[in-house]
């Protein structure tokens, strides 16, 4: 039984997920934090249009992913932004160092 | 077949950005996520979207992790992560496996595309509130960011600790538009 | 006309709260003004609702949902309490006036005590069981953030967070019951709960009825969670009279008059109540005998009295219970501002180094002597009526209970005679300047004396309104009669007098100044180590809890991914 494109996309999907948490989950530079995001946001628009492809309905999908695209470039953005302010105020883009907390 | 290879490649390109030693490495090999997934959208048949995912996901968002590791600078790091390493498998892998025993039985629906509207019209009337949400999101970026790559310091008065120079301060999170609100003078009521 | 004077008497003590922190500390006289207007205004509210008393739900506010409608059901036993919250509480705010006259931080502490009272009053008033828990949890922030008052005595803050944790950890029984009820009948409803608790399976209305009598017993500091309340007398004296006295700890014997006709089936249920309210009135009695600080003395004294009203509830007599409930707030409380007068005119709390004090201040003497003669139970003062109809309803239930009722009056009688003259009369045992009452104090001592004569002439009335909601209840006339002629009543009259008399030989004998005497009355017999372990290792637990807070932001996602698995599983199961 031959997988069908929409779920050779999905096990993409899910790959694409899996690699975007493990690297937020392991990375301490902040700036590839935000490379993990970004692909975690791929993987989200991949996912609505093999969605708008398995239902049909192509172009209500290519809106919904258009809006996501849009959405999360900005937040990659001001991200980066933080990322660069973070560098200047304490030095370190270290996750582990940019704790405050005494516990 | 197609679907395959493109599948791997990225799953390829995305490992690689995340193994990279050094973060312009990262940036290029997140450059090739994006090029393949778009190269994937378009067989899906989201043309337009395949579009702009290549121009904003490989070009802008690659030029702003430039510009921002111009800024930012290359830094030695430590290798070892802080979480535990089976940890972080476990989590993925299990997570994973539940998403994928959810997902992976759909099929697609015999036939092709139903009848609807043009990209266009279904994106400026259809979700016409979306595209105003955009506007809005992307005054709203480009403000914070302004403000957040300012170089001018923070006025003593508006501190909101004092604290001695080896501590460093909390950073005032980002705000659209945040005209420097006064400190309210210290009160004696305790409620 | 309910709806809206419903919405008064919890909402103007709110509102008062927040004008004064709103005025601020700059302007104090305002601040003492506002307090008293609002807390005035609420009593007149909670008074008016006298006459509207129904069992019928009055005020329905859909909040939907799982949390069920908030009601309020303004019937006997609610407006009855809801009168004594408001009224005393307004009295308790005028003595403030003169009591924090000078002191910083009195926007805090009056918008503290107004918001007590409109809890107190939603509690009291409202007919969903998840409702009264959250006025329940309410009441017992305000008691703690007024303990701890004076937040910079390490003493303040540690009898401030005892008192908060213990009837916390009691309120998780009344929580839980809640919650059961609601698994079983399906609605939050006091009243749904009383006419259906038949209906439960045994074990089902046992751990419904025993989680409530934890929260009870630990809200009205009962045996063995009793030892928060001497502790929490570093509250200021109106606070420790309005909350630690009148109102706040009669909410545990108010949940268990309201719950009684459906938990009196219970197997166990009901000898448990007499044995927690018996052991408490003796246990306390004897330990305000061995006590040294007026407060502490007090604060044993009103152990042990919430000791006879829940020992009356165990025995089925809710009525009397209701009356000495009314009786012992009254005369409580003003035994709680009479010794805050002496406390803000000398400056000590200890007896040994009072005496003598009644030359000096005629007035307090007075209507402190009043307070204690009717908490002793001498005729006429309205301690006396209600104390008696416990004894009474003791004696039905065979002659060991009397027995123990009529001990605990003695030595009620012997503890109480010995404050009196260690305070008031005998030779100065430190010579002190102690000026008598202020206006304001006296205004609300006065008008509580008046109070402790009257009130049990209010029996006929509290009959009336109580009988729809209640089991036994009697009239002023049959009371009165049936008061004067039973056996029960000489047999107490005689316990009285020896304990009045007992002074004179316990003042004379040495073993009464014992050291181990004075250690054993330290650590409550052995109570005081249970209730300091419960809260050590609250506070080891919330402090091994601090490391899951790493501030670490891959811990974080890996919290979120363990949230997003938990859901994954969770739709996975249910699909």
């Amino acid at each position: 039984m031959t997988p069908s494109p929409l779920q050779i996309v999905l096990v993409g999907v899910i790959g694409l997920l899996g690699i975007g948490l493990y690297g937020l989950l392991v990375i301490r530079n902040l700036i590839k934090i935000v490379v993990a995001l970004q692909i975690l946001v791929k993987a989200a628009v991949l996912a609505l249009v093999a969605a708008g492809y398995a239902s049909g309905h192509v172009n209500l999908s290519q809106s919904l992913a258009a809006t996501v695209i849009v959405a999360d470039t900005i937040v990659a953005v001001v991200g980066i932004a933080l990322a660069v302010q973070v560098r200047r105020r304490f030095g370190t883009l270290d996750v582990k160092a940019l704790s405050t907390l005494k516990g | 077949m197609l679907y395959a290879l493109l599948v791997t490649g990225t799953l390829l390109c995305a490992g690689m950005a995340i193994r990279a030693k050094r973060l312009l490495s990262a940036a290029l090999w997140l450059a090739g996520v994006s090029a393949l997934v778009s190269i994937s959208l378009y067989r899906l048949g989201a043309h337009e979207v395949a579009v702009i995912e290549l121009s904003v996901g490989a070009g802008l968002v690659t030029v702003l992790f430039v510009f921002a590791i111009s800024l930012a600078g290359e830094e030695a790091m430590e290798a070892r992560a802080v979480l535990p390493k089976p940890v972080a498998w476990g989590l993925m892998i299990v997570s994973a496996i539940l998403l994928g025993w959810m997902t992976l039985p759909l099929r697609a629906s015999e036939g092709g595309p139903v009848e609807q509207a043009s990209f266009a019209t279904l994106l400026w009337q259809d979700r016409g509130l979306d595209v105003l949400v955009q506007i809005v999101l992307i005054f709203a970026g480009v403000l914070g960011v302004l403000g957040l790559l300012a170089e001018a310091r923070v006025p003593v008065e508006m501190r909101i600790v004092e604290r001695p120079a080896v501590q460093p301060a909390p950073p005032a999170p980002a705000r659209p538009v945040s005209p420097p609100a006064p400190q309210p003078a210290p009160r004696e009521v305790h409620v | 006309m309910p709806p809206w004077l419903i919405g008064l008497t919890i909402g103007l003590p709110w509102l008062g709260a927040a004008c004064v922190w709103l005025v601020g500390d700059g302007r104090r006289r305002a601040q003492h003004a506002i307090a008293v207007g609002f807390a005035v205004a609420a009593g007149l509210a909670g008074l008016a609702l006298l006459p509207f008393v129904t069992k019928e739900v009055a005020l329905r506010l859909p909040i939907g949902g799982v949390f069920g409608d908030l009601t309020f059901v303004p019937d006997g036993l609610g407006v009855f309490l809801a009168v004594i919250a408001t009224v005393i509480g307004s009295l308790a705010v005028i003595f403030s006036v003169d009591y924090m006259r000078g002191e910083a931080q009195v926007g805090r502490y009056y918008a503290l005590v107004l918001i007590f009272i409109g809890a107190m009053a939603g509690l009291v008033l409202t007919g969903s069981l998840l409702y009264l828990f959250l006025f329940w949890e309410i009441t017992a922030f305000c008691s703690y953030a007024l303990i701890s008052f004076h937040n910079d005595d390490p003493k303040a803050v540690a009898g401030g967070i005892k008192a908060l944790i213990i009837t916390s950890l009691g309120g998780i029984g009344l929580l839980a019951g809640a919650l059961v009820l609601r698994a079983y009948l399906g609605s939050y409803e006091i009243s749904a709960a009383l006419a259906s608790a038949r209906a439960l399976p045994p074990t089902v209305l046992s751990l419904v009825a025993f989680g409530f009598l934890a929260a009870a017993a630990a809200k009205s500091a009962q045996v063995p969670f009793q030892t928060w309340l001497p502790d929490a007398m570093e509250a200021p004296t109106p606070v420790s009279a309005l909350i630690h006295a009148a109102t706040m700890v009669n909410a545990g014997v108010y949940l268990l008059a309201r719950f009684y006709p459906a938990f009196a089936e219970a197997p166990g249920w009901r000898t448990a109540v007499i044995a927690v309210g018996a052991l408490s009135a003796l246990l306390a009695a004897v330990l305000a005998l061995l006590a040294d600080d007026i407060k502490r003395v007090l604060a044993y004294s009103t152990i042990s009295q919430l000791g006879y009203m829940v020992y009356a509830i165990g025995l089925g007599a809710v009525f009397a219970s209701q009356l000495h409930l009314l009786s012992h707030a009254v005369f409580k409380a003003l035994l709680f501002l009479g010794a805050g007068s002496v406390i803000h005119s000398i400056g000590t709390r200890d007896l040994q180094l009072m005496g003598g004090l009644g030359r000096q201040m005629p007035f307090v003497r007075n209507v402190f002597v009043v307070g204690a003669l009717a908490l002793v139970g001498v005729p006429i003062l309205n301690g006396f009526w209600s104390k008696e109809l416990i004894l009474e309803a003791a004696l039905e239930h065979g002659p060991w209970l009397l027995f123990l009722g009529v001990l605990g009056a003695a030595v009620t009688a012997l503890y109480t005679t010995r404050l009196v003259w260690l305070v008031f009369f005998g030779e100065p045992r430190v010579q002190r300047h102690a000026h008598d009452a202020g206006p304001a104090m006296r205004v609300s001592l006065g008008l509580l004396a008046l109070g402790t004569l009257t009130t049990w002439l209010l029996a006929g009335l509290l009959e009336r309104m109580l009988t729809p909601c209640l089991e036994s209840a009697c009239t002023l006339g049959a009371m009165v009669s049936q008061v004067s002629t039973a056996p029960s009543t000489l047999i107490a009259l005689v316990a009285i007098v020896a304990g009045i008399a007992g002074w004179w030989w316990w003042q004379g004998r040495a073993f009464t100044r014992s050291p181990v005497l004075a250690r054993m009355a330290a650590s409550g017999f052995g109570f005081e180590w249970i209730n300091k372990r419960i809260v050590a290792s609250t506070r080891d637990a919330a402090s091994a809890l601090r490391a899951l807070q790493t501030g670490q932001l891959n811990w974080n996602v890996a919290g979120i991914v363990g949230g997003l698995i938990l859901v994954l599983a969770i739709l996975m199961w249910s699909a």
